[in-house]
């Protein structure tokens, strides 16, 4: 596996070409062949939904969504394919209701914190 | 007793579940649709090979005209097509197609489209309003709902080409869409060549690299309006142009002479797609037989086969089939 870092990783973005859900962390595959593990708790807690995004605007609201996080069954979520540009994933239980772009997911990928430290904003769409 | 973690069964107890209440039936009837209607959406992405979104950020730049004219363009090639006008509150499509005050036919459960000319086929909300005065007053949840049906619900059979003609703007329903109908090649931008429409035009590009669905190119509307005429063989003749500028022509040996009068300005079109490196597909003629043809149901295309304005579309969907490529290769695998 190997991981990128740099100013602009967005804007140089691999097509994601492979999506495999392991027991508790989700192997990216990229078009130019780099691999990238993602936890799904990494991945619930970062959900871009108008319910969750505002939670991790504040530092204890978003350690307690953590907490809330890291206490659901680990499970494999469905996944669906929003458009061209998104996956949506459903958990039996806690919310299913993001929209994770591709940039989303590559910036977690990276390690990087996919809202860019600014605080979400209703309607930001 | 009560303690015991040991249940019994009672072969005298009435053990039949508890009819669901109306309210849950509806429930389960909406799920129901909805589970049915994605997947449906899903056999539609199969048995249409290309699904063409066409956008504009300005009103009044002649969306719909562009879309039934790519269609009928289209349909000449002998293609099967069809136009989704998901332009809810302001459907114009069936009357430019000839097939105003039309009504769908519906049979188990499945909306079966209009045919307007060369067999192409139609669906929008104009058919469903008692009359066409009549407003639409949805709010965006509401018009989501219409558009899935419409996505969903619809027996399109085999199409090559799907046209979709939407409301200006970059708000819900090319969101909806974008969304809800997989693997759709790309979206064509309209606009005419003054600076307001590309101004709009500009951010429907820029939404489109949002929404990852490539621009299949620009078209520049009623990008000139030429004049024809005749006068004496080689005589010189002048016409006041805007902005105080005069065009000059000279009538040919037969007595004929054209020039070109652009009206609202020239060449913004191709600009702008160059400045967002998109490809340019072409410009209309200024036609107002476009007017007329939209008003009578007659498109041009139909009225004219052979004409300037269906010359000019003919290049503009040659110049879009390039665009599109028929495999889009592998999709991304979930395992």
């Amino acid at each position: 596996m190997k991981s990128f870092d740099g100013e602009n990783m967005t804007d140089e973005m691999p097509t994601m070409s492979r999506f495999e859900r392991r027991e508790t962390d989700v192997l990216l595959t990229y078009a130019d062949g780099s691999e990238f593990s993602v936890t799904y708790d990494d991945l619930r807690h970062s959900c871009p939904c108008a319910k969750c995004s505002p939670l991790r605007n504040e530092d204890e609201a978003s350690k307690n969504l953590r907490r809330q996080v890291e206490a659901l069954p680990k499970e494999k979520p469905k996944v669906r394919i929003v458009g061209n540009y998104a996956l949506g994933f459903e958990w039996t239980q806690g919310c299913s209701s993001g929209i994770f772009r591709f940039e989303r997911i590559w910036d977690l990928a990276n390690r990087r914190d996919p809202d860019n430290g600014k605080p979400y904003v209703h309607g930001a769409w | 007793m009560s303690d015991s973690p040991v249940t019994t069964h009672d072969p005298n107890a009435d053990d039949t579940p508890a009819e669901a209440s109306p309210q849950e039936q509806k429930k389960m009837e909406q799920a129901y649709a909805q589970m049915k209607r994605k997947m449906s959406m899903e056999e539609i992405g199969k048995k249409i090979k290309h699904k063409v979104m066409v956008l504009s950020g300005k009103g009044g730049v002649g969306k719909s005209t562009v879309s039934t004219g790519l269609a009928l363009s289209l349909a000449q090639q002998g293609l099967s097509v069809g136009i989704l006008d998901i332009d809810i509150t302001g459907p114009n499509v069936p009357k430019m197609m000839g097939l105003d005050g039309q009504r769908l036919h519906v049979e188990s459960g499945r909306i079966h489209p209009a045919k307007g000319h060369l067999g192409v086929k139609v669906i929008s909300m104009a058919f469903l309003l008692d009359s066409e005065d009549t407003p639409v007053v949805w709010r965006g949840p509401i018009k989501l709902g219409a558009i899935q049906q419409f996505i969903g619900d619809v027996e399109w059979g085999n199409l090559d080409y799907l046209i979709i003609d939407f409301p200006p703007g970059t708000s819900d329903e090319p969101l909806t869409v974008a969304q809800s109908l997989p693997d759709i090649d790309g979206m064509v931008i309209v606009t005419t060549p003054q600076e307001v429409a590309l101004l709009d035009s500009r951010k429907s590009i820029t939404f489109s690299e949002s929404l990852k669905v490539p621009v299949l190119g620009v078209v520049e509307n009623m990008s000139g309006y030429t004049i024809s005429g005749k006068a004496p063989p080689g005589s010189d003749i002048e016409i006041a142009a805007p902005a105080g500028k005069t065009l000059k022509a000279t009538a040919n040996d037969a007595g004929e002479f054209s020039v070109t009068l652009d009206i609202f300005k020239k060449g913004g079109g191709k600009l702008t797609a160059e400045e967002f490196g998109v490809p340019f597909l072409g410009a209309l003629p200024f036609d107002p037989g476009f007017v007329r043809g939209g008003d009578d149901g007659v498109h041009r295309i139909v009225s004219e086969p052979e004409g300037p304005s269906a010359v000019a579309f003919a290049a503009i969907v040659a110049a879009l089939q390039e665009q599109i490529v028929d495999d889009p290769g592998a999709g991304l695998e979930i395992i």
